[in-house]
């Protein structure tokens, strides 16, 4: 009934109306503004820290530094690495090194124009270095994390190859780009507790942070997520709650803090610049025989989410392909560029540029047709992936290949400098390796309204939606009688971030578990079989305590073998193959993307035009990532110098969907938020490829690069 | 401080403002209409659109003192009572919302689109459209329900 329905968003009306409480709208009376000052060196020593200017200026009430934090100067979601506030040193341009309050913002922002900071200059290292012989931010070194896959005998393997294809891809940072900037707003409530309401990907682990910084116990705080004008990975770290809690903590007054979009730029985590090398071997009949990848990446100062990162390239080195014979590393190490972490795909995008760039070469190399190549190595049920783990359902690479392939056949060129490329993915669902449980809470409330709490923040990607889409579903109870309350700490229990696209399957089957729970009730309470209304269940029931159901998920998966990467580590993959046409002009390097055949594996369609937004402004990102988004630390500060696509540089998009049902999600569902963008860069550049002759090893393939390397392949001639 | 009177969403509005204070800060702070967003503040993103005399012009980017006498319309003047615009609807039952953030903007541009063209190609729309970012939709969604809207437009009468 409510599955594989185009269910209007919960949140839609609200924001077609433009009455949505966005964390950029939170006021409250009396309400001060906080203004971050921030390092302007990319590593320096604080030799002196003159405050005395912004305390010159009328309405500075305080400037705030490290000595002010009651409890722990550190954050981090994987790692406590990275200081609130920096203390005797800074390690990239943009770190926090003190908060000032004013009585508005005006105020706040010229009290931090005056602040003056005399930083001892130390030589920054600006490139990642691998031998461990360079300059080193760290006494214990530039490593950050090293991870590695070890399959079969990857020189036996290439040993036995009719061709081998070797290549280095590189990639730069990109910025998530969300339209709303880091806000938010805090306060001390009736209770005296500190309450923090921000844009944000996940609230619970805010509080955790927030408790750490304040040494005041988490039921002392409250954290609550505004509407948020999206994520993208950019609102997992702390960006202004910590912040705003330190000075609501001092002043006892609401404050307001609104990152301006060249702060944001600024502080904020980037998607990993890596550095791929990439040798792939395949036998005269197309069967992959091994591949060995070499991976780099540059990580900036702290750790965020690059453990994440570093774990996911390695295990989806590959591809969505069984390849007997495997060897990946990845290391990430320490720099004083901006910090990376979490972004869409964590890391896979670029891996996923590399590994389809090859396939297609193999393929040219043998003489092959790059889908054939594709559904020969495919991953399928009964595979064995990179990792060990044998796919036992759920597994319809091939399928999303099967409904391109009829496009892919047709394909025609209609003029000079029009092409076509492939791009295709395996994604694990959920944290890699390690537990990402969800919880939810499902009652039977006030006149028998059923209340879904959830935990589970909604930062556009539909969450909120399929959510409730599974609870309707689970208790066959109309819309009307079901009421959502999300993204409160003091109302849910903890659902995990909303990252890795995890909501839909990890919430969605913790959500589905609540709702039996009262679904077995309202049972035997004869709402099913004896008409019995939810109201008069409630009236007869409510003095015996509310009517709670728990829910709880945890993805089947174990921790890898350290040394060899082998294990279980996701319960569930989503695949998905991307088709794409560009025509390329060749005098200019201009690359237009007309149409995209976007198919996607992804288990149940909870919502399918949901997914089919999710898919289009995934092949916008992935737009962006192939042919204009680029990052330059030092320069970059606005959307004049680093651009996204605009409705002019988007193409037709043509969504299928293949449901190979999961048997651990809601209603076998997985996920597709990340999916979306993965395979689109990779399908682009071998659309430039197929389209003017010339091998992309370096993203992105802005203009000019085009144009030079169409420019040298003339030249070579 | 200087005293500007224009008509915001139909209704005769006067304020008093700094001399180079930009329309962008008048509407949201001192008019409280939050649907005009701040997403960079130097006229790159589109968020903060707003009509005037019809015409898409950025909010961050107009002193105040200009729209003297003007019309000023954001999209707080699209729905009536409880009934939704027709784009508003559209928007809705099309999925051109995911997180919001751009939306007020894009309604606004499709509305002006509509006024000028009752039945706008993908090019069109595309067009009107390029001044404004969305991050997450991919546009796909929001150019099909603008161009749906349109037949339900004319009738509406607006």
């Amino acid at each position: 009934m409510f599955i594989g329905r185009d269910l209007d968003r919960v949140d839609a009306l609200a924001k077609v109306l433009g009455t949505a409480g966005f964390a950029h709208d939170l006021r409250m009376e009396g309400m001060l503004f906080a203004c971050v000052v921030r390092s302007t060196k990319p590593h320096a020593l604080l030799r002196d820290v003159d405050v005395s200017g912004a305390y010159a200026v009328p309405g500075v009430l305080r400037v705030v530094s490290h000595k002010d934090i009651p409890g722990q100067n550190t954050f981090g979601a994987l790692r406590k690495d990275q200081p609130f506030l920096a203390e005797s040193r800074v390690r990239y341009v943009g770190e926090p090194i003190l908060v000032v309050i004013g009585e508005n913002e005006a105020v706040a922002r010229e009290g931090a124009a005056r602040v003056r900071i005399d930083y001892g200059e130390i030589d920054a290292v600006l490139e990642p270095d691998a031998t461990g012989k360079g300059r080193q931010i760290y006494d214990t070194g530039s490593l950050m994390a090293y991870k590695k896959v070890r399959k079969g005998d990857v020189e036996k393997g290439s040993a036995a190859s009719d061709v081998v294809v070797a290549h280095t891809f590189r990639t730069t940072w990109i910025d998530h780009a969300f339209l709303e900037t880091e806000a938010g707003i805090g306060y001390v409530d009736e209770g005296g507790r500190i309450v923090i309401k921000s844009s944000t990907q996940n609230i619970h682990y805010k509080r955790v942070e927030i408790s750490r910084l304040l040494a005041i116990p988490e039921e002392r705080i409250r954290v609550v997520q505004a509407t948020t004008g999206g994520g993208f990975g950019g609102k997992l770290d702390v960006t202004c709650e910590g912040f705003l809690a330190l000075a609501v903590h001092l002043l006892k007054r609401p404050v307001f803090m609104r990152y301006t979009r060249e702060e944001s730029f600024l502080s904020n985590t980037k998607r990993h610049p890596l550095s791929i090398d990439y040798k792939t071997g395949a036998r005269k009949d197309g069967t992959l025989t091994a591949v060995k990848v070499d991976i780099t990446g540059d990580t900036g100062p702290y750790a965020s989410y690059g453990d994440a990162v570093c774990l996911r390239v390695a295990v989806h080195a590959t591809g969505p392909y069984e390849v007997p014979n495997v060897w990946a590393d990845c290391k990430l190490l320490y720099t004083n560029n901006p910090v990376s972490g979490a972004m869409r795909g964590f890391g896979v995008p670029q891996l996923a540029f590399a590994h389809e760039s090859q396939l297609d070469e193999v393929a040219e190399a043998l003489g092959m047709d790059p889908i054939d190549i594709r559904i020969r190595n495919g991953l399928k049920r009964g595979s064995v992936t990179a990792t060990g783990q044998v796919l036992s359902a759920s597994a319809g690479f091939v399928e999303t290949l099967k409904k391109i392939e009829p496009f892919w056949r047709a394909r025609q060129k209609t003029k000079k400098g029009s092409g076509f490329g492939l791009g295709c993915m395996y994604y694990g669902i959920g944290n890699t390796g390690v537990a990402n449980p969800a919880n939810a809470l499902v009652e039977l409330g006030e006149e028998g309204r059923v209340i879904l709490h959830t935990g589970a923040c909604e930062i556009g990607q539909g969450s909120d939606t399929a959510l409730l889409q599974i609870a309707l579903e689970t208790l066959g109870v109309a819309r009307s009688d079901v009421l959502l309350d999300r993204g409160d700490t003091d109302t849910s229990k903890d659902a995990g971030s909303s990252s890795a696209s995890r909501q839909t399957y990890i919430s969605g089957k913790a959500v589905q578990e609540a709702a039996l729970g009262l679904r077995a009730f309202l049972d035997e309470a004869g709402y099913y079989h004896r008409g019995r209304a939810l109201g008069d269940i409630y009236r007869a029931t409510k003095d015996k305590g509310r009517l709670l159901f728990e829910g709880f998920f945890n993805p089947p998966a174990s921790g890898l073998d350290e040394a060899t990467g082998q294990g279980i580590p996701y319960a569930t993959y989503a695949f998905a193959s991307h088709m794409t046409e560009v025509e390329v002009e060749e005098a200019t390097g201009a690359c237009r993307v007309k149409q995209v055949h976007a198919a996607h594996d992804v288990g149940k369609s909870i919502n399918p035009k949901a997914i089919r937004g999710q898919i289009c402004g995934g092949v916008a990102m992935g737009v962006g990532l192939a042919l204009m988004e680029e990052f330059i630390p030092g320069k970059t500060a606005s959307f004049d110098a680093y651009y996204i696509p605009t409705s002019l540089d988007m193409p037709r998009v043509e969504v299928f969907l293949v449901e190979d049902e999961e048997p651990t999600g809601p209603f076998g569902a997985k996920g597709v938020g990340e999916p979306a963008l993965i395979p689109q860069a990779a399908s682009v550049v071998n659309a430039v490829t197929d389209a003017v002759g010339v091998h992309v090893y370096e993203l992105p393939c802005h203009v000019e690069r085009l144009k030079g390397l169409i420019e040298s392949k003339k030249t070579t001639k | 401080m200087k005293r500007v009177g224009f008509t915001l969403n139909g209704k005769t509005t006067t304020c008093d403002v700094e001399e180079n204070e930009l329309l962008l800060h008048t509407l949201r702070e001192r008019l409280s209409i939050a649907s005009v967003k701040e997403g960079c503040s130097i006229g790159e993103c589109g968020t903060c659109t707003v009509l005037i005399d019809n015409e898409p012009c950025y909010a961050c980017l107009t002193l105040t003192a200009k729209v003297e006498g003007r019309d000023v319309l954001t999209v707080e003047y699209l729905a009536h009572a409880d009934l939704l615009h027709p784009l508003q609807e559209s928007f809705i039952s099309h999925g051109a919302v995911q997180c919001g953030f751009c939306t007020p903007a894009m309604l606004l541009v499709g509305y002006s689109l509509l006024l000028k063209h009752r039945q706008p190609t993908d090019e069109q729309i595309r067009e009107a459209m390029s001044g404004n970012l969305c991050r997450c939709t991919g546009y796909v969604q929001i150019i099909e329900a603008i161009k749906d809207a349109a037949p339900v437009f004319i009738h509406s009468g607006s």
